[in-house]
This record gives C-alpha cells, sequence and structure tokens, in this order.
C-alpha cells in the first residue's frame, strides 16, 4: 500500500481514523500532554524552586504545603520532579532527533543509492552494532566531562549516537522497497535530481515507520540516561538521578519512599504513555513495523 | 588530533569499506589469513609458537576452503573492525580528560614517567596504540591491568567472563521464556483480559529502570522475607533476582514481539488451512502459531544479547557481582586503558559472534532467510 | 516440539553448571570475620600503596619495624625488639627480633629493610610515597643506584643481620610512626625479584605479618588465614578473615544488616546516619581528615582575599554537620583537625558571620553580590559532596546574593580540572599521612604539587622550610625573624639552649619550636591569604559486630585516658569473635 503511490492523504486519513479509534494510543497522548503540560507550565505558575534547601525540614512527608514531600535537604520534591521531568523529556527528545537526523540520513542515502554505497554503508552500521553501546555512551559522556558543568548536551549527544543504528537499517529498508516504485521512476524520467526524489517522493512514504520508531526510541533514551545516573555519569536534576538518589533510601531501617515514589511514578507513566502511544501509532502507520530496541 | 592519527584512522576505515570491493577468491585468502592469525594469537599461550602456528594455518586453511563465502565475508570484515574499534577506543580514551596514573595526591614528575614506563603507556595515543597491538599480536596478552596491578587484562576478564556469561544466558532463556508465554497468549485472543493483563505486566517491566526494579526485589525477598541472600555470587540462590532483574525488561519486549507474531500468525491461511483439517487447537498453537510467533524473538535475540550483556553492569553492581560489567564501567572511569581495551574487544567479539549465531538459526527456521546469509 | 524444549532444558542446565562453576568456594563457607572494604585495593605491593583499602589488608600480611598497638595506636615493637635515638634525633638504631620470619620460613633480616627502603625511594620503582622517606640522609639524590655510594649508603643500612641504622636530615618528631606506616614494610626480595610486578598474588606472595593471603578473587573477596611463620601466632585468634569488595553503600549496609559481615567502616547511606547512630553496634570518632573547598585564586573575582573571605563567612558550617552529614562531624574554621600532639590551632579569619562577609564583598566592589559573575563549586561524584555543595550553593545565594552553581565530574576529569586548575572552588578532602600538623600545610607552599590554587606566600613557604628542617633553623634567614615575629622569641631561646649544650632539652625546645613555626604557617592560611575555605573534620565511622572483641573504635591509653582513633586503624591481629557468636 505504502509502496504502491506517491503521499496522499488517502493513507494518512485512514491511519489517522484508525489512531484516533485505539484506545491505548489515545490514553498515551493524554497522559503524556498532562506529564508534559505540568512540567512545563506547574513550575512557573507554582513559584516552584528545586534548588531551595532547607536541611533542618529533611525528609518530610507529603503534606498540603509540599504535595510530594521534601527531600534530604528539605527541597520540595514537587518542584524537583517538576524540574527532573524538563530535563528527562529534553534528553530523550533531543537525544531521539538527533538520532532520527543520522538515522534517516544513512539509511536513506544507503537504500537510494544501493550497490557498493549500500554495502559500505551497512558495513559501517554492522561494525557499530558489534560496538556495546553504554561503551561508546560513557567514553563519549568522558570527553565532554570537563567541559559539561552538568549540561545535558553530552548526554543526548552520546545517547542518539548509539540509537540511529536501527533507525537507519528501518529507513534503508523502506528506501530499497521504494526505489524501484513505479512513480519514483516517472521521476527521476521527467529529469528531478537524486536529492528532489528522495525529499518529495521517497522519504514523506517512510514518514510511517520514523515517526514509530522514533515515539519508541524516547523512552529508551530515557531509561538509558537513568542507568547513567545510576552510575553518577548523569545529568543533574533528571528522573534518572531523582529515582537513584530514591532508591538509594529506600531501605528497612527507615523509607522515605516519597523520594522513590514520586520521580518513579512519573518516570513510569511517562514511558507507559510513551509505548501506548508508540504501539498505537505502529498499528495506525505500520503495523508489521519494529517495536523497540530495549533499554 | 593529529596527522598520524588521522592517517591511522583513514587506513583503518578504508580498509572496513574495502571488504566490501573484494573479490570472491581475495576474500577466502583474506579471511584465511584473519582466521589463521587469531588462531595463532588465541592458541600460542597454550601450545607455543610452532604448534600454535601450524594448527592455526591448517584450521585456517580448510575453513578458508569449506566455509560459504557470506561467511568468509563476515570474517573478512572482522579483523579491520577489531583494529578499528581499538584505534577509536584508545583515541577516545586520550581525548578524554585525567590519566590512569592521575591521584590526588600529585607525585613528583619522575614516578609518573617511571609508570607509564614500566605499564607501556607513552603520552601519544598513536604510540600506545603501537605498543597495544603488537603486545597483542606477539605476547598474546591484552596489557598489565593499572589500577588492580600485577594482573594482566585477561587474568581479570577471563574468571568474570563465565560468570557474565551465564548471569546473562540465564536471563536471557528466562525473558524469552516468560516473555514467549505471555506473548503468545496474549496473541492468540487479542482485546481480551488476558491479552490486556499480560501486556499491562509486560509493559510495567520497559517502565522502571531495572535498578528500581532490583532493589524492591532485594527489599522483599532478601530483607523483608529472608528467603534470598541479598548480595554475592556463592550459591543458586545468588543467582535468582540478579537474573530475574536483567531478564524482566527483554521479557517485556519480547511479549509484544510475540504477540504481533502470534497475530499475525494466525490470520494467515495455513492456520485455518489446519484448523479446517480439524486439528485440535493446542496442536495448531503449538505446531503452527508457536513457529511464525517466534520468528520476531530470534531476530530480536541478537540485540537483546548484547543489550544483557553491556547492561549487566547495573545489576552487577546492585547484588555485588564479580562479572564483566564492572571491568568495563570501572575501566572507564579510572581511565585504565587496557581494560578498556580488553572489555571493549571481548564484548565486539561476544555480540559480532552472537549475531552470527542469531542469523545461523533463522536461516536454520526459516528457509527465506537462508538466501540472504 | 518435544526436540528443542529438550535442548532448552540442557541449555539451562549446562548454563546453571558453568554458573555453580565460577561461584566463590569461599563464600560458601564463611570466614570467621568478614568485613566490608570500601574498594577493591589496587595492589598489595607496600611501596604502590596509596590508600586506606590497601592499609588495612597490608597491616594484616605485613609487619614493620613496629607495629600499631591496637588499644592504643601507639607504635610498638613489630620486627624490631628494640630501638634507640641519638640524642640529635639524627640516629636511630633498631634490633631486629631472632624470630621473625617471613611466610616461607626465612628469617627476616635488617638487609631486608634496606632493600625495601631502596626499592620505595628509587625512582625506577615509581612509588607514589617514596618522599615519606625523603628526610633519609642522601635519600634527595638518590637515582636507584646502590653501587656508586651517592649518600644513600648512609641513610640506611645494616650493621649486621639483626641490626638496621637509619640516619636522617633533619630529625623528623613522627619517624617512629612512619616504622609502622605501610610504605616502609619490608617486601620480600627473592619472590619481588622473580616474579616482578605481580609478586604480591596469592600464588607467590611471601608475607610477615600475623595474616597471610590465601586467595584473592577480584571484584569479590580476599581470604586471609593465619600466617603459621609468624613470631606472635599464638595472640592471632581469628581462623580466617574475608574482605569484601563491595563498593555500593546499601549492598554493604543490607550485607551487614543479613549479618553477612562483621566490619563494616563507613559505607552506608549517608541518610541513615541518624538512625544508625543510634545503634548500640555503631560507631563513630573524630578523624584525621579535613573537607575543605579550594578556592581558584588566580580568577576574578576570587583573587581578592576579600571575596575569598567573605564566601568562607558565609557559610553555615553548622548547618552541614548538623543536619546533612549528621554523625558529629566538627565544623572546621583551620585546616588541621585537632589532636596533634602539642599543637594547637591558630584563630580564625572564618567564622559564621554573614553581615561581615556581607561587608566584605561590598568592600570588594560587589555590594550585595550585584556584579559579580556565576561561581562555580566543582566536586567529584558522590552522594555527601553533592549534598554539601548543593546546600552551600544555596546558602552562598541566600547569604551573599552571589549566582552560585554546584556542579559535579567523575573522577579522573576532576582531578585533570583541579590540576589544571580549571575551576571557581573546588571540594577537598585531605588525610593525614602521620600525626603531625605538616601533613596538612605543606602542600600549599608555591607551586607545590598539592596546592593547586595558585596562592602563594614567601612567608609561609619560609615558614613551611624551616620547620622542616628546625636544627638549621638556629641559622634561619633573617628574613623569616621578620615575616614571623613570633618565632624569633622562641629562636633565641633556642641559641641559649645550644649554647647551655643539654641536648634532650634542646630536642625539646626544637620540637616545640617547629610546631610553632607549623601554628603560624596555618594562621596565614585562613587568616591572611584564604586560599582554601575549611568546611568540617570527618568522623571514621562504622558498624561492627557486637561479638567482636579486641575492636577498639576508641582508643584506651594505659593511663587509663581515651581519645579518637584518628587513623581509623583496627589491626585484626588481636581481634576474636566472642564463643558461641555465630
Amino acid at each position: 500500500m505504502r509502496a504502491a503511490g506517491p503521499a496522499s492523504a488517502g493513507p494518512w486519513r485512514q491511519a489517522w481514523e484508525r489512531l484516533r479509534h485505539s484506545n491505548s494510543a489515545a490514553l498515551g497522548a493524554c497522559l503524556l500532554a498532562a506529564i508534559v503540560a505540568a512540567c512545563a507550565l506547574l513550575p512557573p505558575a507554582l513559584g516552584l524552586d528545586p534548588m531551595i534547601t532547607d536541611p533542618a525540614a529533611r525528609n518530610l512527608p507529603p503534606s498540603v504545603d509540599y504535595p510530594f514531600g521534601r527531600d534530604a535537604l528539605g527541597r520540595d520534591v514537587m518542584a524537583r520532579v517538576l524540574a527532573g521531568g524538563r530535563t528527562s523529556l529534553l534528553i530523550g527528545l533531543a537525544a531521539t532527533a538527533s538520532s532520527v537526523l543520522i538515522g534517516v540520513l544513512v539509511g536513506a542515502l544507503a537504500g537510494f543509492y544501493g550497490g557498493r554505497v549500500d554495502e559500505v554503508l551497512m558495513r559501517f552500521v554492522d561494525f557499530l552494532y558489534g560496538v556495546p553501546y553504554m561503551f561508546l555512551v560513557i567514553l563519549v559522556m568522558l570527553l565532554f566531562s570537563d567541559t559539561a558543568r552538568g549540561d545535558p548536551l553530552p548526554v543526548f549527544l552520546a545517547l542518539g549516537l548509539v540509537q540511529w543504528l536501527t533507525m537507519a537499517r528501518i529507513v534503508r529498508g523502506q528506501v530499497l522497497a521504494l526505489r524501484g516504485a513505479e512513480y519514483v521512476t516517472a521521476a527521476r524520467a521527467l529529469g528531478a535530481s537524486d536529492s528532489a526524489i528522495l525529499a518529495h517522493h521517497v522519504l514523506p512514504n517512510t514518514l510511517g515507520p520514523i515517526i514509530v520508531y522514533a515515539t519508541l526510541t524516547v523512552p529508551t533514551v530515557i531509561i538509558l540516561e537513568s542507568f547513567l545516573s545510576f552510575l553518577g555519569l548523569g545529568v543533574s536534576l533528571s528522573w534518572g538521578e531523582l529515582v537513584a538518589e530514591g532508591v538509594a533510601v529506600i531501605n528497612p531501617l527507615r523509607s522515605t519512599w516519597w523520594l522513590l515514589f514520586w520521580p518513579a511514578g512519573f518516570l513510569a507513566t511517562t514511558l507507559l504513555a510513551l509505548n501506548f502511544l508508540g504501539d498505537g501509532l505502529r498499528d495506525a502507520l505500520d503495523p508489521r513495523g519494529p517495536t523497540p530496541n530495549g533499554p | 588530533m593529529g596527522l598520524v592519527e588521522i592517517l591511522v584512522l583513514a587506513t583503518a576505515c578504508g580498509a572496513l569499506a574495502l571488504t566490501v570491493w573484494l573479490p570472491q577468491r581475495a576474500v577466502r585468502a583474506v579471511a584465511g589469513l584473519w582466521l589463521a592469525a587469531a588462531l595463532f594469537v588465541g592458541m600460542r599461550a597454550w601450545l607455543g609458537p610452532w604448534p600454535a602456528a601450524g594448527l592455526g594455518a591448517t584450521l585456517a586453511a580448510a575453513g578458508a576452503l569449506r566455509l560459504p563465502e557470506r561467511l568468509l565475508r563476515r570474517i573478512a570484515f572482522a579483523l579491520p573492525s577489531l583494529v578499528l574499534l581499538t584505534f577509536v577506543t584508545t583515541l577516545l580514551m586520550y581525548l578524554a580528560p585525567g590519566n590512569p596514573f592521575a591521584n590526588e595526591r600529585a607525585a613528583p614528575p619522575e614516578v609518573e614517567q617511571a609508570l607509564r614506563a614500566q605499564y607501556g603507556v607513552p603520552e601519544s595515543a598513536t604510540a600506545f596504540f603501537a605498543i597495544y597491538v603488537q603486545r597483542l599480536a606477539l605476547e598474546g596478552t591484552l596489557g598489565p591491568a593499572i589500577k588492580v596491578q600485577g594482573r594482566a587484562v585477561e587474568d581479570l576478564l577471563l574468571p568474570a567472563l563465565p560468570v557474565s556469561l551465564s548471569l546473562g544466558l540465564l536471563a536471557l532463556l528466562l525473558a524469552v521464556a516468560i516473555g514467549v508465554v505471555l506473548g503468545v497468549r496474549a496473541g492468540l485472543r487479542p482485546g481480551s483480559a488476558e491479552d490486556l493483563s499480560n501486556m499491562g505486566l509486560a509493559l510495567l517491566g520497559i517502565s522502571l529502570p531495572n535498578f528500581v526494579i532490583g532493589a524492591l526485589l532485594i527489599i522483599v525477598f532478601a530483607l523483608q522475607l529472608g528467603w534470598l541472600p541479598v548480595a554475592g555470587w556463592g550459591g543458586y540462590p545468588h543467582l535468582a533476582m540478579p537474573v530475574l532483574t536483567l531478564a524482566l525488561p527483554y521479557a517485556a519486549i519480547i511479549a509484544r514481539l510475540a504477540r504481533g507474531g502470534t497475530i499475525e500468525v494466525m490470520q494467515q491461511d495455513f492456520i485455518r488451512t489446519a484448523r479446517a483439517k480439524g486439528l485440535p487447537e493446542r496442536v495448531v498453537v503449538m505446531k503452527h502459531a508457536l513457529r511464525g510467533a517466534i520468528l520476531p524473538v530470534v531476530s530480536f535475540l541478537g540485540p537483546a544479547a548484547a543489550g544483557i550483556m553491556t547492561g549487566s553492569f547495573v545489576v552487577e553492581t546492585l547484588f555485588g557481582i564479580p562479572g564483566m560489567g564492572q571491568w568495563f564501567v570501572k575501566g572507564a572511569i579510572n581511565r585504565d586503558y587496557s581494560v578498556v581495551l580488553g572489555t571493549a574487544l571481548v564484548y565486539f567479539s561476544l555480540i559480532t559472534l552472537f549475531n552470527l549465531l542469531v542469523d545461523l538459526t533463522l536461516a536454520w527456521i526459516d528457509p527465506r532467510v537462508r538466501d540472504e546469509l | 516440539m518435544v526436540r528443542p524444549l529438550a535442548a532448552l532444558v540442557a541449555i539451562v542446565a549446562a548454563t546453571l553448571a558453568v554458573a555453580g562453576l565460577t561461584f566463590s568456594t569461599s563464600s560458601r563457607d564463611p570466614a570467621e570475620f568478614t568485613f566490608v572494604n570500601a574498594a577493591e585495593p589496587e595492589t598489595l605491593d607496600p611501596a604502590h600503596m596509596t590508600g586506606h583499602p590497601e592499609f588495612r589488608i597490608a597491616i594484616e600480611i605485613f609487619e614493620g619495624l613496629t607495629r600499631r598497638d591496637a588499644r592504643t595506636l601507639r607504635p610498638v615493637p613489630g620486627v624490631a625488639h628494640t630501638w634507640v635515638n641519638s640524642d640529635d634525633g639524627l640516629r636511630w638504631t633498631f634490633q631486629l627480633r631472632d624470630d621473625a620470619r617471613w611466610s616461607n620460613g626465612k628469617p627476616v633480616t635488617a638487609h631486608d629493610f634496606v632493600y625495601s627502603w631502596l626499592r620505595l625511594l628509587d625512582p625506577k620503582t615509581g612509588a607514589k610515597y617514596a618522599y615519606l622517606l625523603g628526610g633519609l640522609r642522601g635519600a634527595a639524590d638518590f637515582d636507584g643506584d646502590t653501587s656508586g655510594g651517592f649518600g644513600i649508603d648512609r641513610g640506611v643500612y645494616a650493621l649486621d643481620d639483626r641490626t638496621l641504622v637509619v640516619e636522617l636530615e633533619a630529625p623528623i618528631p613522627y619517624f617512629l610512626e612512619l616504622t609502622s606506616f605501610f610504605s616502609t614494610f619490608p617486601v620480600p626480595r627473592e619472590s619481588v625479584e622473580a616474579h616482578g610486578r605481580g609478586w604480591f598474588l596469592p600464588e607467590t606472595i611471601v608475607g610477615n605479618g600475623p595474616f597471610v593471603l590465601q586467595s584473592w578473587r577480584v571484584g569479590d573477596r580476599i581470604r586471609l588465614s593465619p600466617n603459621p611463620e609468624y613470631w606472635d601466632l599464638d595472640a592471632v585468634a581469628l581462623r580466617s578473615i574475608d574482605v569484601l569488595a563491595i563498593e555500593n553503600p546499601t549492598t554493604a549496609l543490607n550485607l551487614y544488616l543479613t549479618g553477612a559481615v562483621d566490619w563494616l567502616p563507613s559505607l552506608y547511606p549517608v541518610e541513615l546516619a541518624d538512625i544508625l547512630r543510634e545503634r548500640d553496634d555503631f560507631y563513630s570518632g573524630a578523624s584525621m581528615i579535613v573537607y575543605f573547598y579550594r578556592l581558584n585564586t588566580t580568577r576574578p573575582p576570587l583573587d581578592d582575599p576579600r571575596v575569598r573571605r567573605a564566601l568562607g563567612l558565609a557559610i553555615d558550617r553548622r548547618e552541614i554537620t548538623e543536619e546533612v552529614m549528621r554523625l558529629g562531624q566538627l565544623p572546621a574554621h583551620t585546616l588541621v583537625p585537632p589532636g596533634m600532639p602539642g599543637y594547637s590551632a591558630p584563630q580564625s579569619g572564618f567564622g559564621f558571620d554573614v553581615p561581615r562577609a556581607q561587608a566584605l564583598l561590598a568592600e570588594a566592589g560587589f555590594p550585595g553580590g550585584a556584579g559579580m559573575r556565576e561561581i562555580g563549586i566543582l566536586y567529584n561524584t558522590h552522594e555527601d559532596h553533592k549534598k554539601i555543595a548543593e546546600v552551600i550553593a544555596d546558602q552562598l545565594r541566600r547569604n551573599l546574593g552571589v549566582h552560585v552553581e554546584a556542579y559535579n565530574q567523575e573522577w579522573q576529569s576532576y582531578l585533570a580540572s583541579v590540576d589544571a586548575q580549571d575551576y571557581d572552588i573546588a571540594r577537598a578532602g585531605w588525610i593525614g599521612d602521620y600525626m603531625d600538623p605538616n601533613t596538612f600545610l605543606d602542600m600549599f607552599v608555591t607551586d607545590g604539587g598539592n596546592n593547586r590554587t595558585g596562592w602563594s606566600d614567601p612567608a609561609f613557604d619560609a615558614l613551611i622550610a624551616a620547620a622542616g628542617n628546625s636544627a638549621r633553623a638556629g641559622r634561619a634567614p633573617q628574613a623569616l625573624l621578620e615575616l614571623a615575629p613570633e618565632p624569633a622569641a622562641l629562636l633565641q631561646r633556642l641559641v641559649k639552649l645550644d649554647a647551655a649544650g643539654n641536648p634532650s632539652a634542646r630536642r625539646d625546645a626544637l620540637a616545640h619550636f617547629r610546631l610553632e613555626l607549623l601554628h603560624q604557617a596555618e594562621s596565614l592560611l585562613v587568616n591572611r591569604g584564604y586560599p582554601v575555605i575549611p568546611i568540617y573534620f570527618y568522623v571514621s565511622s562504622g558498624l561492627v559486630n557486637p561479638s567482636v572483641e579486641g575492636f577498639y573504635s576508641e582508643l584506651e591509653f594505659p593511663d587509663g585516658s581515651s581519645g579518637a582513633n584518628l587513623q581509623d586503624l583496627h589491626p585484626l591481629r588481636d581481634v576474636r569473635m566472642r564463643a558461641g557468636a555465630r
């Protein structure tokens, strides 16, 4: 179906109809919108500051003034969770964007030109598949660690760097299939340049799988960042860091459960929402498409 | 980065790209050469130089003549890959701030010079690379570890490898078992209550970082109930929680793949035929549906194994397990260059090998794939 | 479907079997005494050791000329049974005991010590702690060549197998203490020369301490068992010791709480400090470690001492020690931890005085923090450092109105940044190597390798140099007397004593004079230069199984007084488990 004709309203409208009727996708989209709105709007609206300390009022359980409780330094957990959400979502989006950019570029080039170009590019993708990705992430993190000052940039750069491989393979497969399609041959006969054909005829038709895979990459990246935080290599004030801190204080002697519950709850809800949305999108856009590559 | 580094980098990349153009005969020759070299380096320590060379050459020649060309092309591709990996890793390590001899207490420069000479860690990345490759090729050693003095890197990795491999393999098997059962049952009745509950359960597995899951397991099973030991690696009870923690996220993904595969396969004509023939539903599922459901799962095993192996450091830290993961993290944090390179090479080889195995399995299950290999 | 299933079962069984082979055998049969060592020791070669995890094991498998008594931590006879120090304090003569033997049965001789100490000093060895013996005669010029006689042959030599002589350039008040510090432990020449870098691995190690290294599984555990050749074997009670390399505080605490570990030195989540403090099996006490911030004195606006002092005055250390750390840490306003024998700390220019801090900042041109750029506080990645840095950043913001941001770097990047002075404010900690103020002060001399603040004060340099060689300070440069007028009076007395020629009175006066010089030096740091902001003095703490006997978290002296276990050292030689403990 997708390979059969140029991008038209037809398949997209069908997909939209399917998506609209998918309960899980709707649920995912609503949850996600709520969390994004909370992280973006609540802190300025309520004047929340995640950095104000008051160690004498440490580890207070949730109350009316502090609905999420206060942490080990007396800081407002709600302010921290919302600020952490900003960082985590930003990292998720930015890393995914960079992985989409690289993945689409490599995949499209390989698929469109085929032959030796394809083989050489895929050779490098194969090579990178063999490189343990956490390893690359840690090395790139170390590279930037002296200039970063807690800046999330190196983290998403590193995470984006290891996430584009599957994207490249998916795009390549799609483009390879489209390359021989009649309308592409027609466009070529009309004298369209390679880049014009790629941009106007081929890529728009691979958009479905790209969107689906990108949606499923965001949660993967957010989880990866939490691993880095667990190692102490993450970003300051992200969900990963808050969850890692929260885990450290859960024990039978005293459980300040709200330090884990809230960030973990927000993290899990966001990941669930993204997965729901991704699944719904896949069912709508690309029923035979991929599932995420895992944490 | 200086001119030399760029030249080496370009050469390694070029060699990698060139394997694409190699004609069939050249592939056999090159792959045979690589095989012989690898076998020689690997066996030299046990057999001595001459027997290792002889046996290596014989085995390699046999391999070069008998193995299918596609496989040989992969082997021809392996050596430049390893060289490229080693060099890029060296460059990244050297570009990162710090060095393995830096200490909170500044030592006089002579001390650092003496240690650099002793450990073969010069101040230039290319010089280190040269020493490293030479040592690997001629002495068959991965070099001395700096932060665990007195041991070669292989002395650290060899005891840790079976720990990580068995932990990872058990986790992978458990993930497949849980995932396939949940996924297939869900896929047989999409939209049912069982589907929803199974998939909800699976989603939980990918919604929380596994160090949270692991910590909660410890609280419940080790500290509250006292059924399992909190940490360590001394008996089968020690395995339970780490394996489960490591398996859960992958079980979740496998469940989703298996569900998708099942749904798809159940719509196929041959299932309808089988049902029409009056075969009992159990037979239909076990004999026909399962094979279809399992295909996407098998193709996911490669990335899953890579993820489990390289992701095990979190679980190893949490449960105090003496596995490979610790070396790869500690090595990087300590700038223990040889440890970092050693773990990278081992992981790379393992992942490549596992991907190959997965492809072979796929070909065995699904004849359509066989031609692509 | 049956065959694949059978294959699957076979794979699982095979994997389980492989896993079974990798289990550490020792953990199936737990040691009599198990403790958590915060990290895997980097080495067991005394010449290359630098840290506490190594120290804890070194004192069990090696023994120096002296060893530390567990009850007092004072040097008591080890391999040497008696010693004499000459009147001028420059010459030490040690008599070695006849029954001191290596674990292979060979005697430990004075030649072993000569070999080991020269090996430590040899630049080719690359020993980071070689400087500890830098006060030996000829050590400064020693290039590792023992044949030519470059003077080192007069620094340490054997009169015979049982008599070791050490000659110093200048008296070292803490010298005897050094003879029970790991760097000066003897190493087995034969084993070192035969096996090279890995001589201390279980297969080849030869030691002379109360225990021997039985097995060492990296990342898991070290097993120690009594050394049958030890001269005082009767005193050794423990039949086996396990040393666990656990770095995760939560994991470590869980192991202790489930009874798998008998001693857990200070590796638990800091969050639980107040709960743990209530437990009977918890101990804590002062230690010889100071937590401080370095200030980069080369970067505006921190190049202005008024700004540096203002920052130090605006930090509420009490909030850090009582509300964040909560283990009874002492707020620090000076750098040298309390408890140094004979030493008194100077008055400090760092109190907690916000109005004074604001006034100073205004004086420096930043009234209310206006016009000052954002200041970064760099700390190495660690939960405690993060908490402290975030609280201090907030305190400075609140009290001074300046913009402060705390940020972390992992260890190696942090070291590189601090070393390159690429920071504004950087967290630091310093552990005293020996019980003397000098170990906390001499790093701040101009261009000193551990200075790292860019601060330089010729008066400070002169004071430290004079303290390092107080014997010669009798002929101190006039400049010193002008810079530090107070020691001058002392010096006058010293010159008189010299004339009177009473050696022991002169030695005491010299020691006193030396501490006075160090006191003046420290005063320059915290009253004039402000290159560092002291935050607090650490406590050492831990959890120890109540069935353990002979473990002194508080020292007990023969005169009935008690004192803090400043170095957090617990020799296990005399430790025993109360009967029926397990």
